[in-house]
């Protein structure tokens, strides 16, 4: 979900151009706009007019960009995409970037264009490196599939050769340094080396982007020539490289670019790029170009999707007033997507965009009719139960986090290394506070205890809730189970006040119970019972050792259970 | 007002001081100590009597006066069995000078009890009185004149030793003596202690004169304060007299049996569903990747699965198996679409991924399991899930926390009946009745919404979000009906309900906090 900085001026005249409505639009218009391409407006700053949006849409890399949603609402204004004429047009690039081979095994695919006609401004800049870097970072996942490179036309030599070289065989002056360095120094001194450096695999051979006077334009996807690839304002011919892993997101990423220059008024004239051996799209592939395929619906599906009536007109103008190639036929249309948009995997897809063209609002919600019995799972009803018998018993409900420490949930309750000790633990711990999830309940009751000796007392707490259970036999080597827990304490608690609320829990439950002396570590030795239910194990009641108080600096005695609720309803 | 009413209410310490107030002539005002000693009352007794009385205004404070009593200390108790230090300064001095011994500060300092700042304040004291002289080598020699202050300190612990005197009783230079030798802040090792004595004295009011008068005249019936078991058996308790209690005073606190109030909050959405029709699912903490993400049509490459975004789980890592079909359908799902008219994601799936055992992260990995497990069609569900983020913790995020959500299942399921369903839960849970559909996107769901609804006393907010369940979500796990993918967004709503402003606090670990927080659902 990308977030980006807009200036509402520059969206405005976006918006205008071929006769689009886009001045002067309110902040509340703005946000209606939005809905079109499942933006937020998050921010606006009344001094610079700059709007921060977010986009929802992580399939949709077009719209990330001031271009892009100037662009949807433009055509929703106009009724229809006016067609780019770089996509169909036929006659023969005049320049050429040659694949050398070898480049499959560490960055296969590349695709350029450029831009004439264009003066860069101050915030068309700003925007064409905001799309630069969101399109490389979050659709070229942090440019490991694609990467997007800028640069002034003029200063390059036909043909560009796309190529693998040494790495110290080739020195250049990069983006934000003074002197030039090989592309190895590069890798381990500049910031962007070392940042993008690891998805190169292959170090002995790296890729290079060089036009015909061996000139280096840049080091895929590391960085630019500063010579060369840092575009300023004022510039009016620009090149424009794409490379990446996938042929067709590389397309499309240049797709994109090439459309937005073009909404600034720039002339893009395609490049052909001429691989050593044959691609998904040939030998010879010219770019950008539309990939988009015709895909055929049939009403009667879109109308089902949508629980509404439409017909081929309605769904023909809600197509192309959402910047689809429509034609209808008789009971469906076959629509193609504009050639910057490669999201349709299904039907559904474009079930979607029909509603978003038409409008939510559009659509009277209907209740579902079908009738269904409610009701709660075994569990949930076991432990309603205990919690209203807790409550009856005089116990305060508490709530805790579930993940937590294992000094709570083991040392400070002297288990380390005991079988009761056993946690499920994080691999990827960021606080040692939450890098384990609790195997018991009592060290979630004593976190309010050691937190609330100012509370007067006597103290009575409950919870009923999940944790995990290590268990080797289980398929995902642990168990969930639901547990309650509760805790006497004031200054003369003993075993037998808190075995009596036991002894009513149980009752009221239907449940035969007996206790059986145990050595648990977090109890008073004699002072602890394992409590059974036809012969097995349930849970643990017993006054708190005194150890285990002094770890958790509680000055105050205390008596307490945890009962498995699982493990009843499993015996019946 | 009605005396004899008041007079029922009288608590007997309270009789005992009107009584003693009212046996002196008409407006005489009579001193704490005196009260005490006339009424026979302990002095604890007496100011509970005196606090309750002037807070009925049956008297009044005639005067308060401030007299400083001079006491000794523990120390100066211990000064009158021995010496204090000065003495024994002025003691050591004599017997060195007479014997002709050398006598530095650091011989005196090395003496038991005597440390070594009271030894310079002695010897200073008594070389300014010209009592000793130090001499060459910082020997200490007598001069043969007394020390006052060595008399007055010995007098005074004398005179103070049974009882305390007031500060003012004493001789300007004896004053002085035991304001040096004071304990004050800073100096606790001292002999004497001066205290504040406040004595206040009291008079009747008009009502308190009139009840004493009425007493007076009637005499005190026997009185008990409450009924027992032995005064029911034999009918005794017809000559009694019950004391009228002041009831509207505050009650002591006492602690209760309570829901928690997040839970209690909880409990009410539970309740709203299951009369909804929802049926409620379980899962387990721990999902594999497969449940949480693959199932639901997340690419493996998805930037929500990336190691900063999920807790994975140390040992075992993963999973020792993935169900089939489910593995093999979703897996070519992925790959190419299966047969569900997709294109898939088109890259080549990890099966050891799916396998990857994590906290759940979402709580519709429990509807994805529900959807392979032959749910009822038509069918609602839901399940209130306590789910774990990978964020940095702070007032708008937890680690640890609910998601409500659930499916529903059915062959009237659409768009339509998809916002149906938002509108009922507008209305059941938030109590709104306007509400805004806006486009929204989620991995899972096409077409997805999210719910904004205005709130009665929250205004316009984000309650949910939902979707129908992508074809590729649910065909390889087994359902062929349209499926509605829900999930309510319930944090802050049930944060307003509680009056709290951080998320944290919905979990936190201050009783007084929880016993004291109301809902107001």
């Amino acid at each position: 979900m990308p977030t980006i900085t807009v200036f509402k001026d520059d969206l405005e005249s976006l918006i205008s151009r071929e006769g689009g409505a886009g001045r002067g639009l309110s902040i509340a218009q703005i946000e209606e706009w939005l809905m079109l391409v499942k933006g937020e407006l998050k921010g606006h700053h009344p001094e610079t007019d700059e709007l921060r949006i977010e986009l929802q849409d992580s399939n949709r890399p077009d719209l990330w960009c001031c271009e892009g949603i100037a662009r949807q609402i433009r055509i929703k204004q106009q009724g229809r995409l006016t067609p780019y004429p770089f996509f169909t047009e036929k006659s023969k690039p005049s320049y050429q970037l040659i694949v050398k081979p070898g480049m499959q095994q560490v960055r296969p695919y590349v695709a350029a264009c450029t831009a004439k006609g264009y003066r860069v401004t101050e915030k068309g800049l700003a925007q064409l490196i905001q799309t630069q870097e969101k399109l490389a970072d979050i659709f070229g996942r942090k440019r490991k599939t694609v990467s997007i490179g800028i640069y002034q036309l003029q200063n390059i030599t036909f043909p560009v050769t796309y190529e693998l070289v040494k790495p110290d065989d080739v020195r250049f002056t990069p983006l934000g340094m003074e002197t030039t360095m090989t592309l190895s120094e590069i890798l381990m001194v500049h910031p962007k080396g070392l940042e993008y450096g690891p998805i190169l695999a292959v170090k002995s051979l790296l890729p290079i982007l060089r036009d015909a006077k061996d000139q280096p334009l840049s080091f895929p996807p590391i960085i630019n020539s500063r010579e060369i690839g840092e575009v300023r304002v004022g510039d009016d011919e620009l090149f424009v490289e794409v490379t990446g892993t996938d042929l067709r997101m590389v397309i499309l990423s240049l797709n994109i670019f090439a459309a937005n220059l073009a909404d600034r008024g720039a002339t893009i004239e395609p490049i052909t790029v001429q691989y050593p051996t044959s691609t998904i799209l040939g030998k010879r592939v010219t770019t950008p170009q539309d990939l988009g395929k015709p895909k055929t619906v049939k009403i009667h599906a879109i109308e089902q999707a949508l629980g509404q009536e439409l017909g081929e007109t309605v769904v023909q103008q809600a197509l192309e007033t959402y910047g689809y190639d429509v034609t209808a036929g008789k009971g469906s249309v076959k629509a193609k997507l504009p050639p910057y948009r490669h999201d349709v995997m299904h039907t559904m897809d474009i079930v979607e965009d029909v509603a978003m063209s038409r409008g939510y609002a559009e659509f009277t919600p209907v209740m579902p009719a079908q009738f269904t019995v409610g009701g709660l799972s075994v569990i949930e009803q076991m432990s309603d139960r205990s919690r209203e018998l807790m409550v009856g018993l005089g116990f305060q409900e508490i709530i805790s986090n579930i993940l937590g420490s294992p000094d709570h949930y083991s040392g400070f309750m002297r288990l380390q290394g005991t079988e009761w000790g056993r946690t499920v633990d994080v691999d990827n711990v960021m606080s040692l506070s939450f890098s384990c999830l609790r195997q018991w309940l009592l060290p979630s009751l004593l976190r309010v205890e050691a937190a609330s000796s100012r509370a007067f007392y006597p103290h009575r707490l409950f919870e009923a809730g999940d944790v995990a259970i290590f268990d080797g036999t289980h398929e995902s080597g642990s168990r969930t189970e639901t547990v309650l827990g509760a805790m006497i304490a004031h200054a003369t608690t003993h075993f037998s006040e808190i075995h009596s609320c036991l002894d009513v829990l149980f009752y009221y439950l239907g449940k035969e119970y007996s206790l059986e002396p145990v050595q648990h570590p977090s109890f008073l030795d004699g002072r602890a019972g394992r409590i059974l239910v036809s012969g097995q194990s349930v849970g643990v009641i017993g006054e708190v050792h005194p150890e285990v108080l002094e770890r958790w600096q509680i000055a105050m005695p205390i008596v307490a259970f945890d009962v498995n609720l699982s493990q009843l309803i499993r015996l019946g | 007002m009605d005396i004899s009413a008041l007079i029922d209410s009288l608590h007997p310490l309270e009789i005992k001081v009107l009584m003693t107030l009212g046996a002196h002539p008409s407006g005489t005002a009579l001193e704490s100590e005196r009260l005490a000693e006339a009424g026979e009352l302990e002095p604890s007794q007496l100011s509970m009597a005196i606090e309750w009385l002037l807070a009925k205004s049956l008297i009044a404070v005639q005067t308060e006066t401030v007299t400083p009593m001079v006491s000794l200390t523990k120390i100066g108790e211990e000064y009158c069995q021995t010496a204090s230090p000065i003495e024994r300064v002025l003691e050591a001095a004599r017997d060195a000078t007479g014997t002709g011994k050398r006598l530095t500060i650091p011989d005196l300092q090395s003496q038991d009890g005597l440390d070594p700042s009271d030894v310079s304040k002695a010897v200073g004291r008594l070389k300014k009185e010209g009592a000793v002289l130090i001499i060459q080598g910082g020997c200490i020699e007598t001069t043969g004149r007394p020390s006052p202050t060595a008399e007055a300190i010995r007098t005074l612990l004398g005179q103070l030793q049974e009882s305390s005197k007031e500060l003012m009783a004493f001789t300007d230079a004896h004053r002085q003596v035991i304001e040096d030798y004071a304990v004050k802040r800073g100096n606790a090792k001292e002999p004497f202690r001066i205290d504040e004595r406040v004595a206040r004295s009291f008079v009747l009011s008009q009502d308190g004169a009139d009840a004493a008068a009425q007493l007076m005249k009637q005499g005190v019936a026997e009185e008990v304060s409450q009924l027992s078991p032995d005064l029911l058996k034999d009918g005794s308790w017809r000559q009694k007299r019950f004391r009228k209690y002041t009831i509207s005073l505050r009650p002591p606190r006492i602690g209760t049996g309570k829901k928690h109030p997040y839970r209690e909050f909880l409990d009410t959405v539970k309740t709203k569903l299951v009369s909804m029709g929802f049926q409620e699912m379980r899962g387990a903490l721990v999902e594999t990747e497969f449940w949480g993400m693959d199932a639901l049509f997340m690419p493996q490459f998805h930037p929500a699965r990336d190691i900063h975004d999920v807790y994975f789980v140390k040992e075992p890592s993963h999973t020792t198996a993935v169900d089939e079909p489910f593995l093999s359908r979703v897996a070519s799902v992925h790959e190419n679409g299966m047969e569900t008219g997709s294109t898939g994601w088109g890259y080549s799936f990890d099966i050891h991924r799916a396998k990857r055992l994590v906290l759940r992260s979402q709580g519709t990995a429990v509807s994805a399991r529900t959807l392979a497990a032959s749910p009822h069609v038509p069918g609602k569900y839901f399940s209130i899930a306590r789910c774990f983020r990978y964020d940095q913790v702070d007032a708008t995020h937890a680690t640890d926390f609910f998601q409500v959500e659930g499916i529903v299942l059915g062959e009237d399921i659409n768009f339509r009946t998809l916002l149906g369903l938002l509108n009922l839960f507008a209305r059941e849970v938030a109590q709104a009745k306007e509400v805004k559909f806006l486009p929204a996107y989620f991995p899972f769901t096409e077409p997805s919404v999210e719910l904004h609804v205005r709130h009665p006393r929250l205004g316009w907010m984000e309650l949910g979000g939902a979707g129908l369940f992508r074809p590729e979500v649910t065909l390889p796990l087994g359902v062929t009906v349209p499926v509605i993918a829900w999930g309510l967004g319930l944090d802050r709503m049930a944060m307003v309900a509680l009056g709290i402003h951080d998320i944290r606090e919905l979990f936190t670990d201050n009783l007084e906090l929880i016993r004291t927080t109301r809902g107001q659902l």
